[in-house]
């Protein structure tokens, strides 16, 4: 077990230097990121903003981002009940009129390419 | 004659039969070793196949770890690589095998940057774009590489070495295969290993300490819905990310550039062709070269030392200080962030890069606290966040180390 003993006391303060420095970098770095896309975001967001209002002084409507799942679900409920009214209930059985396979010469076994030979 | 004869057979028996790896497994003083390895290469053989542990790239480090160690196969010679640098000499004398060859695309940071163009062209940074506080959380996972750095240097390695064994707690494959080639490419194949391992436990490792870092109440918290991203945005950031983060650290420019060169295919709409590309066919065939190529640095001398065993404690140690760093400042920021705007705290630890497996533990955690709660989208931001600051402080220790 060299490595445990082996430590080099004089890279030490490097060591502590480059760690912190480091951290502090990464974290610099990221946060000048922030600051870029949060201004980005403010421009692009006021772009769309000026474009929704029309020359005319009429307010285009635009997609809003719907912030509730249960507003969402309660929609799509509402949806769904509307759109069952619009029909008479059915019987709900199915069948199976038809059970005789349909021949044709692709799915035939006399034109297959290969012939199995026939037990008597 | 004929007693010529029997003696030319007989010693073209004997040499043949000397020059046989089996043979050497016995003759050489270090045969075990190779026989030790090639039973280890199995196992990692058994967990890609078997056990699916990341088999897109375990299974080729693993094969390409068996070829190497076949004795007398001379596919791969660590001995042109010593000093840190390629000894060019000895591929002109023609001497190598196809592994030294193929081992040069990593050697020269070729494989993991064109990774990081497939890596770009897969990820959609839409929700990093639309909360760029995830870039704080990306940065605050980036603790498990320092900490380990200081942690490796009290176990006794060189400071390059902790540097790269620091780059397992950034979780990023490409990344740590990056840095170790530059910093310190002898212990290559262990990090590798470790990192592409503890990558797979990703939903093993995190969970408890998600859980024991938070209260139910702090997970349970739902997030309001991001807003939305335009396309303009979309082409705009990885330009802008590129440019500003290459002036400020140039070490880190070939892995950020590659990034945000696949990035920028995918979201321009205009070349669709290199896009998929890029996503399929280069990053296949990448993969393939890079797995084998780093799987051949694991020689049983470099791999069977009590480095590796370190290797493997402080890697893990690296990841999960990683995860905790950023629940904790998840739980940091929520102290003043009002209400409505507070942060689940779960989402800190998708921090580490491990994309997209990590925002996944996300959501699992956040539906098991809360079945309407869907975090994926949100935890998606400080992924790719992570991305960005573990190639960051791959940069970081490249300037300071290199």
């Amino acid at each position: 077990m060299d490595l445990l003993i082996t430590i080099n006391c004089a890279d030490m303060p490097y060591m502590f230097a480059v760690a912190g420095m480091g951290f502090l970098t990464v974290f610099f770095v990221l946060v000048l990121m922030i600051g870029i896309m949060k201004g980005m975001g403010y421009f692009f967001t006021r772009q769309r903003k000026v474009k929704s209002v029309a020359p005319t002084g009429e307010v285009e409507y635009e997609e809003h981002a719907i912030s509730d799942n249960e507003v969402v679900a309660a929609i799509i409920v509402a949806l769904k009940m509307y759109k069952s009214d619009l029909h008479d209930r059915e019987s709900e059985m199915l069948t199976i009129n038809r059970i005789t396979r349909a021949y044709s010469p692709w799915n035939s076994k006399i034109h297959g390419l290969t012939q199995l030979p026939k037990h008597k | 004659m004929i007693e010529f004869l029997e003696t030319s057979i007989v010693d073209s028996l004997g040499n043949f039969a000397k020059d046989a790896g089996v043979v050497q497994f016995f003759t050489d003083g270090d045969g075990y070793k190779a026989l030790i390895m090639i039973c280890l290469a199995c196992f990692l053989l058994y967990l890609a196949i078997k056990k699916q542990y990341e088999p897109l790239l375990l299974l080729p480090i693993a094969f390409g770890m068996l070829l190497t160690n076949l004795p007398g196969a001379g596919m791969f010679h660590s001995e042109f690589f010593t000093g840190g640098h390629v000894n060019w000499g000895e591929f002109t004398a023609g001497n190598f095998g196809l592994l030294d060859v193929l081992y040069l695309g990593v050697k020269l940071g070729i494989y993991p940057c064109l990774i990081f163009i497939g890596v770009g062209a897969m990820t959609d940074f839409g929700p990093l774009i639309a909360n760029p506080k995830s870039f704080l959380l990306g940065a605050a996972a980036q603790l498990g590489i320092f900490a380990t750095f200081i942690g490796a240097f009290f176990l006794g390695f060189e400071l390059n070495e902790c540097g790269s064994i620091g780059i397992i707690g950034g979780a990023d494959g490409p990344t740590s295969i990056f840095l170790t080639a530059k910093l310190a490419p002898e212990l290559l194949g262990p990090i590798a290993i470790a990192a592409y391992s503890y990558m797979a436990l990703v939903p093993v490792i995190q969970p408890p300490i998600m859980r024991a870092l938070t209260t139910k109440k702090e997970r349970m918290i739902k997030m309001s819905q991001l807003r939305q991203v335009s396309k303009k945005e979309k082409i705009i950031f990885p330009i802008v990310l590129a440019v500003v983060i290459s002036l400020l650290l140039p070490s880190a420019a070939p892995l950020v550039g590659c990034l945000m060169l696949g990035n920028l295919m995918k979201e321009c709409g205009v070349v669709d062709r290199l896009s998929k590309t890029v996503q399929n066919e280069l990053m296949n065939i990448v993969v393939i070269f890079l797995g084998i190529s780093v799987g051949a640095t694991a020689v049983a001398d470099n791999f069977l030392n009590e480095k590796t065993i370190f290797i493997l404690v402080l890697g893990i140690l690296a990841f999960s200080l990683g995860s905790a760093g950023g629940v904790l400042l998840a739980k940091f920021m929520n102290l003043f962030a009002k209400e409505g705007k507070k942060i689940n705290p779960l989402i800190g630890s998708a921090g580490v890069s491990a994309v997209p497996m990590a925002a996944r533990v996300s959501q699992v955690e956040g539906q098991k606290a809360c079945p309407s709660n869907f975090l994926l989208m949100h935890a998606m931001g400080p992924n790719v966040a992570g991305v960005v600051g573990s190639a960051v402080a791959a940069g970081v220790l490249l300037a300071f180390l290199g």
